[in-house]
This record gives C-alpha cells, sequence and structure tokens, in this order.
C-alpha cells in the first residue's frame, strides 16, 4: 500500500521521480475523458492533476476570482508555484466551466509567472453528448491530439500501439472490478480510504509498475479474513471531483462507518468497463470515454446515472450515500439534489455536504454532519 | 432509579444537565471558556454542587456540542443535532421540526415521534443566522441580547441590513447609528436579517408543524416572530425548560435510553 499512498498523497512522488530519470516526458491531465493509453502507447507517463498540498490561494484567486470551484483554483495556484515543473506537456479538458477556464488562467498567469506553462499546452475539447455528431465529434477531436502528440513530442502513435496500450489498462480496469467486488461481500476486509488511495495512484503510477502492485495488492487481498465492516455503517461517497484520502479517512475514522463504494471522477466508476480491444483502437478508446460516462457534464444522461449509482448502491449494500459538492461546482450541486431526492424516495437516506476543496477545510462542520448522518443510520 | 447526565459544550455557553427518571433534578449554564475540557469540567462541577452528588453518583454522561470530543469524563459523545432533536422532543411532544441556534451555527431538524433525526439541514457558508451574528450586532448597539430581541416589538420603520455578511452587517449598524436612526429600528433589522437567514434552512427540511425552537436565540421574541411571518407557520413554545438547555437535556435523555437498555445507539 506504501506505493499507493505515496503516488495519491504527494505530488513529488517516486513514481514521478522514477520516471524522470528515465528522462521520457510526462504530460498532466485534468480530466477522465482523456484517455491515459493515447500517451501511455508512445512512452509518455500521463499524469491527472491533482490538488492536494495546496498552501494558500493567492495566486488562484487572482485569475480566477473568488466564485469559483476551488479544485481548478487548486490546479493553478499549485501551476504558479512551480509545483507542476515535472511536466512536459499539460491536457485541459472541458470537463466543467472552471476546469474549461483552467485554459486561459493558466496562460495568463504564466505571462506574469515565468516557465510555469508547460511546452506542450493544448486544449482537448470534449463533446456533452455521446450520441452520432457527439461521437464523431469526440472521435475526431482524438485524432487531432494524436496529431498534435506526434508533431510535438516526435513519436508515431500506431494502432498496434495504441491496442496494446489498451490491454494493459484492461488489465488494471478487471483487477480493480475484481477489488471492487470485494466491496460487496457482509464482511468487507479492505478500507474505502485504501481502495481510493489505490484508485488515486492509478492516475500517477507507470500502468505496468501499477498493475504489478495492484495484482500483488489483490492476491493479499484475497487472502484476507478479518472484517473490517461488522457492525459499521455501509457509506457510498458521491459528488465533486475529489484527490481527497482524507476525505475517505473521516468517514471511517470513528469505527462507525465503511466506505464501500464512491462515484467520484478519480475513482473506481470510469474503470468499470473495459475497452474493446478489437477493430479501431480510436474509436474504441472514444466509445468507452464518451459513451460509458457517468459525470453529470454529460447532456440528458441522468437517468442512465441514476440507474447507474442504484445498481452500485444495491449490490455493496449501502447503508447512506454521503453526496459532497464543492462550493461554485454546479453540476454536481444539482445533481446531488436530484439524487438526493429520487434516493431519499426509494428509502434511501442521504447526506448532502456543500464544501470547499483543499486540505480538509470545514472540517468541524464537516464531522457534526457526518456524526449526526451515522446517528440517523443507527436508529 | 439510575441518575444519568449530558454536557453540551457549545461555542459561547456550556451547559450541563442532571435528570433522574427523566426528569431534571438540576441544571446549569455557564459562558464557555478559551478550553472545551476547562468549559465542561466548570459547569459540570457547578451542576453536581447544584444536586448535592458527585461523579460517582452519575450511571453515565453524554456529552454534545462542538466541544464534545474534548470532555474527558463522559461515558459517550453524541452530535448536538441528534441531541437537540431529543431534547426538543421532551421540551415539546407534539414537535416535528426543530430549530436551533447555536453560537457558531443553525441548524433544522425533522423529527420522528421519538425525537430521531429523520432530515436535517446546518448552515454552511457564514456566521450570519447564528448566535455569534446577534452577539457582535448586540454588542455594536450597546444592548445586551436579551434587550435586543425585545427591540423589534418598539420598532415603527425597521432598517434593511444591505449585507447578511456579519462583518459588513456591523459596518451597516455602525452607519445606522451614525445617521440618527433609532436604536429600536437598527435591533428589529438585526432581528430580520438573522430570521432571513434561519428561514432559508427551516423551508429547505419541508418543516412539519408542530415546530420548536431550541438554543438561545429561542428566547430572541424578536427573531422567533420574524422567523414566524417568514415562514408562515407558529414556532410553539415550551415551558417546561429553558430551550438552551435542549441540547443538554437531550444529551441527559440519550444516557438515560443508554442506561435502560432501550437506547438508540446501544
Amino acid at each position: 500500500m506504501d506505493e499507493f499512498y505515496d503516488a495519491a498523497t504527494r505530488l513529488n512522488c517516486q513514481a514521478i521521480r522514477d520516471w524522470q530519470a528515465t528522462e521520457r516526458p510526462i504530460v498532466g491531465y485534468t480530466c477522465s475523458y482523456t484517455p491515459g493509453e493515447i500517451f501511455h502507447s508512445v512512452d509518455i507517463l500521463p499524469v491527472r492533476l491533482k490538488g492536494i498540498e495546496t498552501e494558500g490561494m493567492e495566486i488562484g484567486d487572482t485569475y480566477y476570482g473568488p466564485f469559483i470551484c476551488s479544485f481548478p483554483k487548486c490546479l493553478l495556484q499549485l501551476a504558479g508555484k512551480e509545483k507542476f515543473m515535472f511536466l512536459d506537456g499539460a491536457i485541459i479538458t472541458p470537463g466543467c466551466d472552471g476546469m474549461r477556464r483552467l485554459d486561459e488562467c493558466w496562460r495568463k498567469a504564466a505571462e506574469d509567472y515565468k516557465g510555469i506553462l508547460p511546452d506542450f499546452f493544448y486544449y482537448f475539447d470534449v463533446p456533452h453528448k455521446s450520441e452520432n455528431h457527439g461521437m464523431a465529434w469526440y472521435i475526431e477531436e482524438l485524432r487531432i491530439l494524436i496529431k498534435k502528440i506526434e508533431n510535438h513530442f516526435n513519436v508515431k502513435v500506431t494502432d498496434d500501439n495504441l491496442a496494446d496500450a489498451i490491454k494493459v489498462y484492461n488489465q488494471g480496469r478487471r483487477m480493480l472490478q475484481e477489488i471492487e467486488s470485494l466491496r460487496y461481500r457482509d464482511d468487507v476486509v479492505v478500507s474505502g480510504t485504501d481502495i481510493f488511495a489505490a484508485t488515486v495512484a492509478g492516475t500517477v503510477m507507470q500502468r505496468e509498475a501499477y498493475n504489478q502492485a495492484l495484482r500483488r495488492w489483490l492476491e493479499e487481498l484475497k487472502n484476507r479474513t478479518t472484517s473490517l465492516s461488522a457492525g459499521k455503517k455501509r457509506l457510498m461517497l458521491i459528488g465533486s471531483i475529489s484527490d481527497e484520502i482524507e476525505l475517505f479517512r473521516m468517514l471511517e475514522e470513528n469505527n462507525d462507518a465503511i466506505v464501500v463504494g464512491e462515484n467520484l471522477c478519480f475513482g473506481i466508476r470510469h474503470e468499470g468497463n473495459e475497452i474493446d480491444e478489437h477493430g479501431d483502437p480510436v474509436e474504441a478508446l472514444g466509445r468507452h470515454y464518451l459513451q460509458s460516462s457517468v459525470c453529470p457534464r454529460m447532456y440528458g444522461k441522468y437517468k442512465e446515472r441514476l440507474a447507474l449509482l442504484k445498481q452500485k448502491l444495491d449490490a455493496a449494500r449501502v447503508d447512506g450515500v454521503v453526496m459532497q459538492n464543492i462550493r461554485f461546482c454546479d453540476l454536481h450541486g444539482a445533481e446531488n439534489s436530484l439524487f438526493e431526492r429520487d434516493l431519499e424516495a426509494m428509502g434511501m437516506p442521504c447526506l448532502k455536504l456543500e464544501r470547499e476543496y483543499g486540505p480538509m477545510i470545514d472540517v468541524g462542520r464537516m464531522k457534526l454532519r457526518i456524526n449526526a448522518f451515522l446517528e440517523r443510520l443507527r436508529v | 432509579m439510575s441518575i444519568v447526565a449530558g454536557c453540551d459544550v457549545g461555542s459561547l455557553t456550556s451547559k450541563a444537565v442532571i435528570m433522574k427518571n427523566k426528569k431534571i433534578i438540576a441544571s446549569h449554564l455557564i459562558k464557555s471558556k478559551p478550553r472545551p475540557k476547562d468549559s465542561a469540567d466548570a459547569v459540570m462541577k457547578a451542576v453536581l454542587a447544584q444536586a448535592g452528588l458527585t461523579r460517582g453518583d452519575i450511571a453515565h454522561c453524554t456529552g454534545t456540542g462542538y466541544g464534545r470530543e474534548r470532555i474527558d469524563f463522559v461515558d459517550e459523545v453524541i452530535s448536538e443535532i441528534s441531541c437537540h432533536g431529543k431534547g426538543a422532543r421532551w421540551l415539546l411532544p407534539t414537535a416535528r421540526t426543530v430549530i436551533d441556534i447555536g453560537g457558531q451555527d443553525c441548524k433544522t431538524m425533522r423529527i420522528d415521534r421519538d425525537g430521531n433525526i429523520s432530515r436535517f439541514m446546518t448552515n454552511d457558508k457564514c456566521a450570519s443566522g447564528t448566535g455569534r451574528f446577534l452577539e457582535v450586532m448586540a454588542k455594536v448597539l450597546g444592548v445586551s441580547i436579551d434587550e435586543l430581541g425585545k427591540l423589534s416589538k418598539q420598532s415603527v420603520a425597521p432598517v434593511t441590513l444591505a449585507s447578511t455578511c456579519t462583518v459588513w452587517a456591523q459596518a451597516d449598524v455602525i452607519k445606522f447609528i451614525n445617521s440618527g436612526i433609532p436604536v429600536e429600528d437598527i435591533g428589529a433589522g438585526i432581528n430580520t436579517a438573522m430570521a432571513g437567514r434561519v428561514a432559508i434552512l427551516v423551508n429547505a427540511v419541508k418543516p412539519e408543524e408542530d415546530i420548536f425552537m431550541t438554543g438561545g436565540v429561542a428566547k430572541n421574541i424578536g427573531v422567533v416572530s420574524t422567523l414566524e411571518k417568514l415562514i408562515g407557520k407558529r414556532i410553539k413554545k415550551a415551558r417546561k425548560a429553558d430551550p438552551q438547555m435542549a441540547g443538554a437535556i437531550g444529551a441527559a435523555l440519550l444516557s438515560w435510553e443508554k442506561v435502560n437498555g432501550n437506547g438508540l445507539r446501544n
């Protein structure tokens, strides 16, 4: 677990230092709609940008203004503080409007903070619909992205390399799905905190190394017999973007609850479906990333997302859902309210938490609400 | 019959209640000290003295309030949300919605017939809508918290505070004082601003009657009457005990349930 925690909780982690030692490029990305397989296929390390280790917000606030989600502001703050200098490139995606604005805010900040803009700085557009022209558009965007990468890094993304990368990623997906299924048992042998750390680590570590570490961990988990769930309430954590291991730790620290599922974009949700290993690999990537979407940024998919969530809640026999949303995160703020309405009507207790992203801001008030929610569940 | 206690360490005041057979035999309230542990020790010492008991006589004690995790003599800690629900139900058995305005937060809850929470909301934006807001405003106005509540009834033309932010509202109040606006109109404006913030939370839990208010602000008639107008429903009063003691009463009741085996959290 140590390597997972290192990769998940430190910006300058061992996995990045090891890769830097090979003098091969690292490209950061901001959204789960960016296929890591493309980079992996040409020996570029894709690293999902995290907002951890942010101290202060003077740069983020200056270029963004105050009324916006604190996650992209943290990314800008870290960029301005030269915490992302290990990047050879960055891909900005319109996961939401706040994240879209990171493109222009980072460029603008780079006028004042020299050298913080990676040489390869690319805006990767992602449509909000996955049907027909939306899918054609996304696949076209993927092909343009590939061309840009080839030109900048002087590499060639071939169908064979891409197909191999898909196979490697699928191996990891299968193992994560196997780990996820361990949470469906009566006696859960692994904490939600550990699983989330392992999942977040996958957005940083080199994929073959990650798969090996995951394989070792999975074997160890299969041999565990001590239940961590006995007498505890089974929770699911959903909502706004979060890479915060501490959030899970806070839910589980009093030994009253165990997190048996999450629906977060750093979590396992995108790993559920494997990518088709046959046919055109770019089209296969397109189908996986755009169609298996569970993010509220996608139009017209609420019922699909509710059904998927309900399926996960049933499988993991969840007692209550904690819905967090970062202040000014309209997408999850709105969807959490819909989920709360529909899940409560089905008899599933829900707790909505509005909060700031950051090094566990609002801990006292959040704990109060979580404690009261768990007390409600215990009645 | 076992003697139980509840200790509620809030940000402004700390309260302790001792109960025997679900009846209060002693209660005490003090202004909170900087350290929650010191507040808890002081208020417990005072309430034990009042009852003529020692800590050894208490079969079970539940701690609550923002300082609940710093009280070292309690047997259990429970959130103030659950405690206020229990306490409110004891104070007013017909209560189904509880509004608690504490020193640093405001909570609204819907409770079932046993006083258990079925839905709750807490303010998570800022200090407006909290007891601290009133405390700051009363200080600027040069009146006590109790006097502030009574000002609404004497007001002819209440002012409107432009901001719900405590700091900016304070600036507004100073501006009104300097402009020679009567203190009762400013006070009424403060109570209205407070009620307006709380009404948002009350409506968010879809209140069912009877509605009951706990916490120190429940004694502020200006806020309560304005809030009634804003939500269009009556807020019932309880005469059984001081509503500010509701958290400590609820904590003691949870201790009683624990000791008597029908507790909700055994």
